[in-house]
């Protein structure tokens, strides 16, 4: 018995020697998730999760800059067919949905009507999806099909639709109502990644907990809002680093080659992930080697992280990296095109607005509030989208509180009472209100409008209000000028252009701005693929914006993300952000640190 | 008065203390609570849309079968699905007040037990140094934020001198209150200790002015047995009745210590759940609570008659 017993121990020991520790990455989010069910969810952090366990049909190459669409299930890209109008997606063979009870044992491939039954779902009136959008109003027979549901009470997933056809196992082809040249970008999102039917009326309300894609990494642990755990899919079929679009004078993209180049992917076994609201913990976790990647430094430790935009001294000592980027968002003060005052398209009217825009100290917005992390907005279409023009520049937006007094003095803005505030032409008062969330940043913010309009003699008056309030007046209009952000879902500049598109008055253009060489501009550009003649629509459609000026132009914020010097192939992309797909651990590295 | 006699009229009288409660926060949700339809149509929507999840969620009826609805719930103790997480609020419920109360017991049971330890002795050396540098330092201390507590405390504890974990939590009930829990619980047990030590200090004090005092010091007891048999035991009541306050808020904890120690605990949720106009979680955690609050209540009531035999049931 004591023999087997060392022999058992011996045998024990030497599979200890030979075992490979897992390969754990732990890392956070900024904001609780709410459940990974692609169709449903809502919020940014909780897709970026979704993508490690889905995969859109289409995929972002992960080192190309600017971004490229790259086959992700499908064999290839589609090619545009008649005009923009037909896009034909073969599914690759032999793809398989990580294993399920759903499935009862057998295998499950992934195959066209999965892709056909995402698309649906996206639109089912019971499901209220978030991003309905992507595909409302765009395929041929969708939305009667999803009209004649409504009527009928029943949304039989089995109803063909006339822009859904599938032309075998794993071709779907897809008709669209117009020409849409950028319609592909949305199936590189996870909100159309193909899902498994049975799955979805297996968990029925409960999809949000039960996740099952054809990801590199299944969810095998949530503990709602405190804990998330990724492990590697069995069932994955495994990736390659593709180096073709590489910069090979980017130190990144370089290391990326080095460490995961050739190797099959995923790497990591495991990735846990910890929803932290507060930047102190969140910080200090990453700082105490608790976590290995910090995404998104907030500005209050960039003193401390990188004072004089140069990483620390003390960080460079123990190996951090820093990543930096500006990301393809856009923040902006919208006004209401509707309202009496401030709106209108009469050149009194636009030279009020201009004179606003011209008064804003948003200079001192970068350097104070943002605390020189942001670069000023000079167009609708921030860098990193297609359509970006880094020559183009927006000098009508820049301060100038002599320019701002003289426009308003010109068109009878004046003061005629002698309060120190001027009056609108006919003599009635010129009060704008300013509407914004509630937070400590909002209120700076609106702190400097005051500031900035006190200057040129313009009232100002600020209302913060909860989130789903200020949603609820900035869609039925009922503000004067508010704060708005886009952040891309795609990188193309309609998905900006379209914020200011005259039909989506009430439901994305809540400036109401309404302007019809801007609505053919927009409708010219959906119907052209990516060229210099859409590029110039574009410029055209940023120069109406300036003009008009239904908006003051923000910023696009900079982020810097940390990793560890244990941490390889990270490369943060701009749409998909980070990609455990790509990343490595050295175990050994972060060992030999936290047994210090 | 029997004592079920006693408990079936309190009962009685929890239930339009219960109703009260449930109207009040049903018209504080619908009048400040924030319209959720525009929080999960997400980034783009139109009023058809908004509508369809009115309907949805049931915030498009009339307020009074918005109400009744509110009552069954109630009733059946089905609150349904949280409607920003799809989760049942039940499991919402179970699986947070687990973390809440591995902290907030032992800050209840540390507190009150240095508290009262503290309240006894300074109150027995009342006007010397050794009272006046305690009463200072709570007064000091209790002029500073929690919040500054929690984050200094964090920075120094947890990364500047790495006795503690900065954050996090685990499944495992041991390790949380070995690894995770320990500085949570020290900043809180820091935070609360010094307004409980003055309350029980003047409570002890109070007691210690008594004639019944004076008569058992004359009949030769020693200062140990006045103080713990006579002075405590009866400084106990006000004490019990300030625990008996205090013991509903153990199940919703703390709203900052959950927040930057990460603990997934009621506290936390219930603060997201408003952010989120998510009005099932809100309503199912409100009344839970305002049950809780009466239960207690009464359990103090009863528990005065076994501390002093006098106090009767009326």
């Amino acid at each position: 018995m004591l023999l087997s017993a060392t022999c058992w121990l011996a045998a024990d020991s030497a599979f200890a020697q030979d075992a490979q520790p897992l390969k754990v990455l732990r890392t956070t989010l900024r904001t609780a998730e709410t459940g990974f069910d692609p169709q449903r969810i809502n919020d940014l952090y909780s897709t970026d999760i979704a993508w490690q366990i889905f995969e859109p049909v289409l995929d972002y190459d992960y080192l190309a800059r600017p971004v490229k669409l790259v086959p992700g299930v499908a064999q290839a890209v589609p090619l545009a067919e008649q005009d923009g109008r037909v896009y034909t997606f073969h599914i690759t063979p032999g793809i398989y949905f990580a294993d399920d009870p759903a499935f009862k044992g057998k295998k499950r491939e992934l195959v066209a009507r999965d892709l056909e039954y995402a698309l649906k779902r996206l639109l089912d009136p019971s499901l209220n999806a978030p991003y309905s959008w992507l595909v409302e109003n765009r395929i041929v027979g969708l939305d009667a099909f999803v009209a004649a549901a409504k009527r009928t009470g029943k949304y039989d997933y089995d109803v063909p639709v006339a822009g859904l056809q599938l032309l075998d196992r794993y071709t779907l082809k897809i008709s669209l109502t117009k020409p849409d040249y950028n319609f592909l970008y949305i199936f590189a999102m996870p909100q159309t990644a193909p899902v498994a039917r049975e799955v979805i009326e297996a968990y029925a309300d409960d999809t949000m907990a039960h996740p099952v894609g054809t990801g590199p990494f299944r969810l095998t642990e949530w503990v709602r809002k405190s804990k998330i755990v990724l492990e590697r899919n069995p069932n994955y079929r495994g990736a390659k680093l593709d180096t073709r679009y590489a910069d090979l004078h980017n130190e990144w993209d370089r290391e990326v080659i080095a460490s995961i180049g050739g190797k099959r992917l995923p790497i990591l076994d495991r990735i846990e992930i910890y929803p932290i609201e507060e930047e102190q913990p969140r910080f200090l976790s990453f700082m105490n080697n608790q976590t290995d990647i910090h995404d998104e430094t907030s500005p209050v430790y960039m003193n401390q992280v990188a004072p004089n935009n140069v990483l620390a001294p003390s960080l460079v000592k123990r190996g951090i990296r820093a990543f930096r980027e500006v990301e393809p968002e856009l923040t902006y003060d919208e006004f209401n095109m509707e309202d009496p005052i401030v709106g209108g398209y009469d050149t009194q009217h636009v030279a009020l607005r201009r004179a606003m825009v011209l008064g804003h100290r948003r200079d001192q917005e970068v350097q104070i509030i943002r605390n020189n992390r942001a670069m000023v907005a000079e167009s609708p279409i921030p860098p990193g989208v297609v359509g970006y023009d880094p020559t183009y520049t927006a000098r009508d937006q820049d301060y100038d509180a002599q320019r701002a007094k003289a426009l308003l003095d010109m068109f009878g803005y004046v003061d005629r009472d002698g309060d120190g505030y001027r009056e609108q032409p006919d003599g009635s008062p010129l009060t704008i209100n300013y509407l914004l969330p509630t937070g400590m940043q909002y209120t700076k913010l609106a702190a400097l409008w005051v500031k900035s309009m006190n200057a040129i003699g313009i009232r100002l008056t600020v209302s913060q209000e909860q989130f789903a309030d200020l949603l609820r007046d900035q869609q039925v209009g009922k503000f004067m000028l508010t704060g708005a952000a886009w952040i891309a879902d795609y990188p193309d500049a309609q998905n900006f252009l379209q914020l200011l598109y005259g039909p989506y008055t009430g439901s994305s253009n809540r400036a109401r701005f309404k302007l019809p060489a801007y609505d053919l501009a927009y409708q010219q550009s959906l119907t052209m693929p990516d060229s210099p003649e859409r590029n110039a629509l574009y410029r055209e459609m940023s120069r109406l914006v300036l003009a008009y000026a239904p908006w003051r132009l923000g910023v696009h914020r900079s982020y810097t993300h940390l990793v560890h010097h244990w941490v390889h192939g990270y490369d943060r992309h701009p749409i998909a952000h980070t990609r455990f797909l790509y990343l490595d651990v050295d175990i050994d590295a972060r060992q030999a640190v936290q047994g210090r | 008065m029997s004592l079920s006699q006693f408990l079936l009229r309190r009962i009685l009288q929890a239930l339009p203390t219960l109703l009260g409660v449930m109207l009040l926060v049903f018209v504080l949700f619908n009048w400040v609570g924030g319209d959720p339809a525009y929080i999960l149509a997400g980034k783009i929507s139109d009023p058809a849309r908004i509508a369809s999840i009115r309907q949805q969620l049931g915030v498009d009826q009339p307020y009074w079968v918005q109400f009744w609805i509110f009552i069954k719930q109630v009733c059946t103790f089905n609150f349904g699905r949280s409607w920003s997480t799809s989760e049942l609020v039940s499991d919402i419920l179970l699986s947070r007040v687990g973390p809440t109360l591995t902290v907030m017991i032992p800050v209840l049971i540390l507190e009150t037990l240095l508290a009262v330890l503290f309240a006894v002795l300074v109150a027995y050396v009342r006007g010397s140094l050794t009272d006046r540098m305690v009463m200072m330092s709570c007064t000091v201390a209790m002029s500073i934020s929690f919040l500054v507590y929690i984050i200094v405390g964090q920075w120094l504890f947890g990364f500047k001198l790495g006795w503690f974990p900065v954050q996090g939590w685990s499944d495992s009930v041991i390790t949380n209150l070995v690894h995770y829990a320990p500085l949570p619980i020290f900043l809180t047990v820091l935070v609360e200790l010094a307004p409980s030590l003055r309350l029980y200090r003047s409570f002890v004090l109070d007691e210690m002015n008594h004639d019944y005092v004076r008569t058992a010091r004359a009949k030769g007891l020693s200062e140990h047995a006045v103080m713990l048999k006579h002075v405590l035991r009866n400084a106990a009541i006000p004490i019990l009745t300030n625990l008996g306050i205090a013991l509903p808020g153990l199940f919703v904890g703390s709203f900052l210590i959950e927040v930057f120690f990460s603990i997934p605990g009621l506290g936390r949720e219930v603060v997201e759940s408003v952010n989120r106009s998510d009005f099932p979680v809100i309503k199912a955690t409100t009344v839970y609570l305002a049950i809780l609050t009466m239960l207690i209540n009464l359990l103090v009531d009863v528990m005065y008659r076994w501390v002093d035999p006098r106090v009767t049931f009326k």
